[in-house]
């Protein structure tokens, strides 16, 4: 009994910490660029591509869903870097909000026509995070820090994309690379852990971080910590008094988010997190 | 009577009423670039009916549960006005797409501690357009003849913080007040909004209307003019749509708003092209 209990949390611990890492990273871009609507159109495109799969009778979670649900989301990396308003009236939020509701209503109306689709819709948002094996956690490490290194390597387009995008050269690419790092954890993260969770994880670190300090480094730090922090205590809480998964990670995390809006809003002008 | 106008005609009412509020709070939430701020609010307002039926065992539509809904968007109206007055540091549509999956997942765990609200939940989502009824449109015009009172009758501050807040704020002590009272106007119309229509029409209708209007000017009364004539159009061709080809009203609606939008893109491209060529 002792052994499965310290095997079931070696497991989620392991993949909550590599999860955050990346997640963290690419939520700073999200949060600093103000995009925050990026994270549920891809998951929406990669519901939408799954859905459509299943239109063509491939099986929900096989290879070739996956692939479909990749296809959606590389097409949706496109869109996301190609589609911009020149004018200053209309913020590239509302444009890409806009792509949301558009993928949303492309996933209901082909819903509609097609048997079983409510009951994929059910799994794409809970997710099956307890049942995460160790073959799991191996390929979404070996992903995830292929990404990292991608990421570390070029750090400086992809920093500067939010510091000083006039500076940087073919924006679009580099902003096409940026969506599509972030459909491929969508890809791989949705189906473990449910859209929620996995927008929660993109989210809360980052925001939390990009309230105390601008540098990069340390606010991958600091959001991994309370991060981390809040999942354990979600993790223990879910398991040892039976409640819901996923929404009590998420709630975890809100908690954490919440008590870091307090503090900063009581010292706003303190010289300790200028 | 036909039986396409017995079968449509309160829902294109409903249509009707809703579009005239929501098209003009689009301008105001384009302007204040707080785009998710419609799914947040509903999402509060579902946490507020799911904590009132498994408290107070009441119905969806009580008066009970609209007043827990409407009590939940209270709170988080005055959190987001005075985070955005405290916090300068993360903007306030990353503060409420976090309030959003706080929301969400506060649902999830009240349903999942205790089942039976998970049907608050679908209706939230999809919403029931093609079942408008009397009372429906009643209660709505009442709502939204108040609500519009009072942003005529507050017309100057309203516009004034959603142009520049910052200035705004600049000009006197109020201007957190006053961001509050907007966003209990907008809750309370997102919260009937989406009871009878659902999440998705409803961001639809207060998001794309706005930014077609916004392609072609930035005057208010043509804005206006350009944004009930872009939703109308929307309601009429979805409607027919779903009726005759057996789709869901409300993605049907909303699917015709994104191609208004996609055409208006292309004619302001068009126009801008003629222009460098003359």
């Amino acid at each position: 009994m002792t052994s499965e209990i310290v095997r079931f949390f070696s497991v989620q611990i392991a993949l909550l910490a590599v999860v955050l890492v990346l997640h963290t990273y690419v939520g700073l871009h999200i949060i600093r660029r103000t995009l925050i609507f990026s994270d549920l159109v891809l998951d929406q495109l990669a519901a939408f591509g799954a859905l459509a799969g299943i239109g063509l009778g491939i099986e929900y979670g096989t290879v070739q869903s996956y692939l479909s649900s990749m296809v959606a989301v590389l097409f949706g990396a496109l869109l996301l870097a190609l589609i911009k308003s020149k004018s200053r009236a209309i913020p590239r939020e509302a444009i890409i909000g806009i792509m949301y509701a558009m993928a949303l209503v492309a996933s209901l109306l082909l819903g509609d026509k097609l048997r079983g689709g409510e009951a994929y819709v059910t799994k794409t948002l809970a997710g099956s995070m307890l049942w995460v094996t160790w073959p799991l956690v191996c390929v979404t490490t070996v992903v995830y820090i292929v990404l990292l290194l991608f990421h570390y390597r070029f750090r400086h387009k992809f920093i500067g994309l939010a510091e000083n995008p006039q500076m940087v050269k073919n924006e679009k690419l580099w902003d096409f690379l940026l969506f599509t790092t972030q459909g491929i954890i969508t890809v791989l993260i949705v189906p473990i852990a449910g859209v929620l969770l996995a927008y929660a994880f993109l989210m809360i670190p980052a925001a939390i971080a990009a309230m105390f300090t601008k540098k990069w480094a340390g606010a991958v730090v600091i959001g991994w910590t309370a991060g981390f922090i809040a999942c354990l205590i979600g993790l223990c809480s879910s398991y040892f008094f039976d409640l819901p998964y996923g929404p009590s990670l998420v709630l975890c995390l809100g908690a954490f988010f919440i008590a870091a809006v307090i503090v900063r809003c009581l010292f706003s002008n303190n010289k300790l997190f200028a | 009577m036909l039986p396409i106008i017995q079968i449509l005609g309160l829902p294109f009412l409903a249509c009707i009423l809703m579009s005239s509020v929501l098209g003009y709070l689009g301008i105001h939430v384009l302007k204040r670039e707080v785009i998710f701020i419609d799914i947040a609010l509903a999402q509060t307002a579902a946490v507020g009916a799911i904590a009132a039926h498994l408290a107070f065992k009441v119905h969806g539509d009580s008066l009970l549960c609209y007043m827990c809904s409407l009590g939940a968007v209270f709170c988080v109206a005055a959190f987001y006005a005075i985070v955005r007055e405290k916090l300068s540091q993360i903007s306030l549509e990353a503060i409420i797409g976090i309030s959003y999956a706080i929301a969400a997942a506060a649902a999830l765990f009240l349903v999942g501690i205790a089942p039976g609200g998970h049907v608050h939940i679908q209706q939230i989502l999809s919403g029931s357009l093609l079942w408008t009824g009397w009372r429906d449109i009643i209660l709505s015009l009442l709502v939204f003849s108040v609500v519009g009172f009072c942003f005529y009758l507050f017309r100057n501050p309203l516009v004034r913080i959603s142009t520049d807040y910052q200035r705004a704020y600049a000009g006197g002590p109020k201007t957190v007040l006053w961001d509050f009272i907007f966003y209990v106007l907008l809750g309370i119309v997102i919260t009937l909004a989406v009871q009878i229509a659902g999440v998705v029409v409803v961001f639809a209708y207060l998001i794309i209307p706005a930014t077609i209007s916004a392609v072609f000017s930035s005057r208010l009364t043509v804005q206006l003019i350009v944004v009930w004539v872009a939703a109308t159009v929307a309601s009429i061709a979805g409607l027919l749509f779903a009726y005759y080809l057996d789709f869901s009203i409300g993605p049907a609606i909303a699917l015709f708003l994104g191609c208004e939008l996609i055409i208006a893109a292309l004619i302001s491209r068009f126009r801008r092209v003629l222009l460098l060529v003359h």
